[in-house]
């Protein structure tokens, strides 16, 4: 009955640890955290293979509610972190979560060069368009206007467009979901897991608390638009730009882009430059010499 | 939005079919149970108890329909899995407000209702085996009385006081 009579080791449940989530009731990184449970469990490596990094606030308190190996690092610096794992086992499955705080604004800088060294790392972040750990102030993604605490006559500044920013930066998969259709946000991470390379998934994860009422889950499910329903080429990345400039005004759902043709990962190019350097390694007692003035 | 996945109702036998019921049940036992904890967390121990008891009847419902497919079917493998359903009675997480009262909690257990009851409505037109419509049929049934059963507990409730706990409160603690 089933398109994949083959049924997978792992189920969703042996992603999810004892720990029981303290978010807000009604917060929208629940349905994350279920759909990340469910990619994994597609996707079929065992908990003690994947390392889960984060940086700081609500949604980063995800690894602790995973199986497996989780690091609830520093603020803004969840990418350099999983960068290092990568790179120090590249046999690890290494997912980075964090807010949209924790992304574009304090972690800022690390996004680009995560792009651009496209090492195989899947990073999810929860745009929730306000820092609500620290009860709701104004945030890179917050919209031109909001009034927050910190922004008592709204605010004067432009959002930052996730979309648009990674895909500037050369992201080669690029997704947006919302945890208003489940199955279409655990069908998304699942593929950016999958893809080779760096991917960034962008879940709109509504604050129920600090967040504005358009943009709820009850809001997403009523105005967001799959992007295969608009007839979108995922091939393009000039096609995904140009959709990716209305975030912040239509709710598009899906992959924006795809490269068809993924180049070789940092971690690839790694491992392929220590295979052509085997034959010209010295013997440990020997490796000082190379630095030695003769 | 897409409820199931991978899920071809014109080829669902009786065991596939009573396994995927079985597994509606134990989705929506688990969200209770996840509601009921969020609830305890935040000091709301009033809705606490109502989604541990809506706990309690999911499970059971889950008990007969595994039980009965034992009894049609033994131990014969399952083919349908938990992944491929997407919060059919499950209330949805969304639902759920730190300082809900125990009339929003109803409401959110009679939405879940009948979204169980729209599934199985939907489902009876696309399977072809006879067995299973009338299987999907008792079920749909089934939905709507427990709707019937839900409504009556709603109609027992005093209104909900004008000033909500959350107006007067402060936001939840830092985490």
């Amino acid at each position: 009955m089933t398109t994949s009579p083959t049924l997978p080791t792992f189920q969703a449940k042996d992603f999810k640890s004892d720990l029981k989530p303290i978010w807000c009731p009604g917060c929208g990184d629940f349905g994350v955290v279920q759909a990340i449970y469910r990619a994994l469990s597609a996707v079929g490596r065992p908990p003690h293979e994947i390392a889960f990094v984060s940086g700081i606030g609500c949604s980063s308190r995800i690894p602790g509610y995973t199986t497996a190996y989780g690091f609830n690092s520093v603020h803004g610096r969840a990418l350099p972190i999983a960068q290092g794992i990568k790179l120090a086992n590249p046999d690890l499955l290494v997912l980075v979560a964090g807010g949209d705080g924790d992304g574009f604004s304090i972690g800022g800088g690390h996004v680009p060069h995560a792009i651009r060294r496209n090492m195989d790392l899947t990073y999810i972040v929860m745009d929730n368009q306000i820092y609500g750990l620290t009860k709701g102030q104004l945030s890179p993604t917050s919209p031109k206007g909001l009034k927050t605490v910190t922004s008592e006559y709204g605010s004067l500044e432009e959002a930052v467009n996730p979309l648009l920013y990674v895909l500037a930066y050369g992201a080669n998969f690029v997704a947006q979901g919302t945890p208003a259709d489940m199955a279409g946000l655990a069908d998304i991470i699942e593929r950016a897991i999958r893809y080779p390379g760096f991917s960034f998934v962008n879940v709109q994860s509504p604050c129920v608390t600090f967040g504005e009422e358009e943009q709820q889950v009850k809001a997403h499910r009523a105005n967001m638009k799959t992007l295969a329903s608009v007839g979108h080429d995922a091939t393009s990345r000039i096609a995904a730009m140009d959709l990716a400039q209305q975030y912040g005004r239509t709710l598009h759902t899906g992959v924006f882009y795809e490269n068809p043709t993924p180049p070789t990962t940092m971690d690839g190019l790694v491992r392929e430059r220590q295979q052509a350097q085997v034959g010209e390694a010295k013997p440990r007692a020997r490796v000082l010499e190379r630095f030695i003035q003769k | 939005m897409e409820k199931t996945r991978s899920v071809d109702f014109g080829a669902l036998t009786l065991k596939d079919a009573l396994d995927l019921a079985t597994l509606v049940e134990e989705e929506a036992k688990d969200r209770y149970e996840e509601l009921g904890d969020q609830m305890e967390i935040h000091h709301n121990p009033e809705a606490a108890t109502f989604f541990r008891w809506m706990r309690r009847i999911e499970s059971k419902h889950e008990d007969q329909l595994a039980m009965r497919r034992a009894e049609l079917f033994g131990t014969a493998p399952r083919t349908v899995r938990r992944e491929m359903i997407f919060d059919i009675e499950a209330p949805e997480y969304d639902e759920a407000r730190a300082a809900m009262t125990v009339r929003e909690a109803l409401g959110a257990a009679l939405r879940s209702e009948e979204k169980a009851f729209a599934f199985f409505d939907a489902a009876v037109s696309q399977v072809r085996d006879a067995a299973v419509r009338a299987l999907f049929e008792e079920l749909r049934a089934d939905e709507a009385e427990h709707q019937r059963l839900v409504q009556a507990e709603i109609d027992k409730l005093p209104p909900d006081p004008l000033v909500r706990a959350d107006d007067e409160g402060d936001e939840p603690v830092a985490q």
